[in-house]
Parts: C-alpha cells; structure tokens; sequence
C-alpha cells in the first residue's frame, strides 16, 4: 500500500509540473505563430513525444523498471500532462465546426506525423548517446 | 417606461477576467444600469478579438481562449446614458466605451 501511495505522490509531483510547463510553451508559441492554428497545443505535443522517446530509451537502457519514482515522475507525471490529445482534439474540432477542413486535417495529420517522428527521434538519440 | 424615437446607444467593451468588486466587470456594469433605472442591457460574449494591448484572444485555440472580449449594449435616452457615465466612469479601468444615436422602433410589449 505505501508503494501505491508513493508512486501516486511521485505522478502528482510530476503531473504539477508538467500541466504549468505546457501552458507556458503553448502560450508562447501560440501567441507568436498559433493565433489561427493550434500550433501552440502542437508544439507542447511534438516536444513531449520528443522527451518521451528519450526517456523510453533511458529507461530501457538502464534496465528501470516501470514502477521506479523517475519514470513515475517524468513519464507518467509530468509528460502526461504535458502532452495533451484533448487539446489537439477540441482545437481540431473547432477547425472542423468552422468549415476549415483542410485545417483540421493538416492538424491531425502533422499532429500525429510529427509526434511519431519525435518520439522515434527522441528514442534514437537517446539510445545513440548511451550506448 | 419608455425610450424616445431618437435615442441613443452605449457600447462598453470589455475583457471576461476584467473585474470590479470581486465580480465580473461585465455583471457588475449590468446590474448598475439596472439600479440607475436604463431601459434595458444585454452583455454578449465575443468569440475573437484583440484590443489595446495587441494580444490576439480566440474560442479556436484553447490557450488563447481566456480573457474573450465582452460587449455590454444599453440603449436609452440620451440624458438617462449621460446620467450614466460618471458611475460607467468608476468602474472601468480600461477597454473602450462608444456612443451612437440610434432610432428605436419598438421597445417593450406595448410599444405600440
């Protein structure tokens, strides 16, 4: 039981961290380039999936377990709440319910494009400099 | 209560977070008109907009979604709007305040 609640506080430490930390990128993104675009909710994500395929390849290379306070921290935590589907799933749905279709779609497809391609960037840079 | 033909409109722009007392600045401007006895106020919600300060606020992007700009309309007769303004004067701290004359065709469930 104490290990449940351990790892519960180390992902709210996380997850405390994480949500202020994306509120601040997207904001500054989104005010210099996303005024029309949801480029700032982009940023936040391609970001996290960049960090996240670090960290993967950090864990995996040092043999962590999941269940280590790092990972609860970092993965769970704080690039949890980082990163956010929902966001990118209502600004998609804005683009789409005001006939920006060609919008909504550039918006799901460099979302999920450049989120996949951080995370296996992330993963092998991190992986290239370890081992 | 009646408004003559020729009367006059009072727009206030303002920011959803602007407050006074505690309380929405939008509300706060609303029930003030209805203590000094105006004919009417709606306050509408805009859904994009910028202002003095240049910043960009929009429904579409969600981090940019606070602070939309709020727009409170009281159409009444001139004097009554210009009885008005000193007490609109004390709560603002900014945003933009028009006047316009306008001509009112009908007013109330009895207008006729």
């Amino acid at each position: 039981m104490p290990e449940i609640v351990a790892g519960l506080l180390w992902i709210a430490l996380g997850g405390a961290l994480g949500g202020p930390a994306r509120y601040f990128v997207s904001g500054l993104v989104g005010r210099r380039f996303g005024e029309t675009f949801p480029w700032g909710t982009m940023a936040a994500n391609v970001t996290g999936c960049l960090l996240m395929g670090a960290l993967a390849a950090t864990v995996s290379f040092n043999g962590m377990a999941l269940s280590s306070p790092g990972w609860q921290i970092a993965g769970i935590g704080f690039l949890g709440s980082y990163t956010t589907v929902s966001s990118f799933s209502r600004e998609t749905l804005a683009l789409a319910r005001d006939g920006q279709s060609a919008g909504a779609g550039w918006n799901i497809v460099l979302s999920f494009g450049l989120c996949l391609a951080a995370v296996a960037l992330g993963y092998a840079a991190a992986n290239g400099i370890l081992s | 209560m009646q408004i003559p033909k020729q009367a006059t409109l009072l727009r206030i722009f303002v920011g959803e977070d602007d407050r006074h007392d505690g309380r929405p600045l939008y509300e706060a401007i609303v029930m003030k008109a209805r203590e000094a006895g105006l004919a009417g106020a709606t306050a509408w919600r805009g859904g994009m907009g910028f202002g003095h300060s240049s910043r960009l606020r929009t429904m579409k992007i969600m981090r940019l979604s606070e602070d939309l700009p709020v727009i409170i309309e009281i159409v009444d007769a001139r004097d009554k709007i210009d009885a008005f303004l000193p007490a609109l004067e004390a709560m603002m701290t900014g945003g933009l305040v028009t006047l316009d004359t306008v001509e009112v065709l009908r007013y109330g469930k009895d207008a006729d």
